[in-house]
């Protein structure tokens, strides 16, 4: 399989990658970049376990090409810190114990931040489409 | 689930898509958003040899309104639909179904035509590829059984579109490129009612525009889902008013959508139009809900949905 040329902007860092065309953004960002916030879970686009920002809109990266996203500018929720500051998401849930297990914790946040921040829309649970049965809900 | 091999392309026109349709022999499957198209590919349900991006086609990416008609490319994403201010003026079944779709993410994401184009689901189909072996292969898959209703003879997926049904009940046309040429039909006419293969198009046809009527419409959106935030719909309904008619589209039951014209809309009309529904949904198990609260889950919808277009109109 003959691999392809991508450049990806990445918690703004460019990046320059040769990738096979059936790989995901999530397995990109995961095992070649080691940014492993982002989790597989689902694989079908169902859970949002594995959400990034791609260009300021939520996507679900174990659904989506690498070869789909060259040029595009990717944030992960490794990079909503700035310099050591905690973006206030991050902390507010941390402050309410919005966390059980904490493995979806990172889609929910970068999920969040569209719904919250930048659309300045007030939080609808049924609107957020992430689906973790487990968390103390309740505490979002 | 890790992905097939295949080979990537983009597309940079129609014309471009086509060529590398004919390059490819056919065994290509064309890539918009991907929400169908990549769990399908994991589950080894399609297996192309190359992966035909649209995406980049600017030509099917746009919303125009001339002549009468709104023009909307297949490559216009359910987000953006949502935030057209005529579709939410004009069109509300339209508005309802799309805000129905799926959650905001995956709308972000998804466009109008592979939303139109998806293909049809079933508890017993989309499986992973062990599973299904190990089950045995039905008809949509190239078996010799159905795995839902032992003997049948054709298949009876649902096909899950929330907005085929609200296109459908505002009399939309869809324009179609191929090999072949060029053609435009009404919407409904792109079913086949066959499971196996749902759509009536012929080999690498890609769907490029949507055109509605601008005519101001009352509607309603009725769906039946298990979780409110992300589901296909196990039955739904879409209801469009035009002074003292309506078209209302029923689907999630079987291969295709089911249509109703009604002349004059007294109670009576509508709830016998409402009984037939009963009779004409073929409901089998195959989804998480049992077939008999589907069927009459629709005439309950289809009530709903009308009543709640008529109230929006006074």
């Amino acid at each position: 399989m003959e691999t392809v040329n991508v450049t990806l902007r990445i918690n703004n860092e460019l990046t320059t990658l040769q990738v096979k065309p059936n790989e995901t953004l999530l397995e990109t960002l995961r095992e070649r970049l080691d940014l492993t916030g982002a989790k597989a879970s689902c694989g079908m686009g169902s859970c949002g376990a594995c959400t990034v920002e791609v260009n300021g809109m939520p996507l679900r990266s174990c659904i989506a090409l690498t070869v789909e996203m060259d040029g595009a500018e990717i944030n992960t929720v490794e990079g909503l810190k700035e310099e050591e500051k905690l973006h206030p998401l991050q902390e507010s849930f941390m402050e309410e114990g919005a966390v059980q297990c904490g493995f979806c914790t990172s889609g929910m946040i970068m999920t969040a931040k569209h719904f919250w921040i930048e659309t300045l829309r007030p939080p609808r649970r049924d609107h957020q489409g992430a689906l973790f049965q487990c968390l103390p809900v309740h505490r979002l | 689930m890790i992905l097939p091999d295949f080979e990537y392309r983009k597309a940079e026109t129609v014309a471009d898509a086509i060529g590398l349709y004919n390059e490819f022999a056919g065994n290509v499957r064309y890539l918009a958003g991907g929400t169908d198209l990549m769990p399908l590919l994991k589950h080894r349900l399609s297996t192309p040899a190359v992966v035909i991006d649209l995406k980049g086609i600017l030509d099917l990416s746009t919303i125009t309104a001339q002549d009468g008609w709104l023009t909307i490319g297949a490559n216009v994403t359910l987000f953006a639909l949502k935030q057209n201010q005529t579709i939410r003026d004009y069109f509300p079944v339209f508005y309802q179904s799309l805000e129905a779709t799926a959650c905001e993410t995956l709308q972000m994401r998804g466009t109008i035509g592979g939303n139109l184009l998806q293909d049809t689901r079933c508890i017993e189909y989309n499986k992973s590829n062990d599973w299904r072996v190990a089950r045995g292969f039905c008809l949509k898959m190239g078996g010799k059984t159905c795995n839902v209703v032992p003997g049948a003879r054709v298949c009876l997926s649902n096909y899950c579109s929330d907005n085929a049904l609200a296109l459908i009940s505002l009399s939309a046309t869809v324009k179609v490129i191929g090999p072949g040429g060029e053609r435009a039909m009404a919407i409904e006419e792109i079913f086949s009612g066959k499971g196996s293969k749902p759509f009536a198009l012929e080999p690498g046809e890609i769907l490029t525009h949507i055109r509605i009527p601008m005519e101001k419409s009352k509607g309603a959106y009725e769906k039946l889902r298990v979780r409110k935030s992300i589901d296909y719909p196990l039955v739904a309904v879409a209801a469009c008013l035009k002074e003292d008619n309506a078209r209302i589209c029923v689907g999630g039951i079987g291969p295709a959508p089911r249509v109703y014209d009604l002349k004059g809309l007294g109670t009576d009309r509508v709830v016998d139009a409402s009984r037939s529904t009963y009779a004409d949904a073929k409901a089998v198990s195959n989804t998480t809900l049992s077939p008999e609260y589907r069927k009459r889950m629709a005439g309950v919808l289809f009530r709903r949905a009308v009543n709640k277009a008529l109230k929006e109109e006074k």
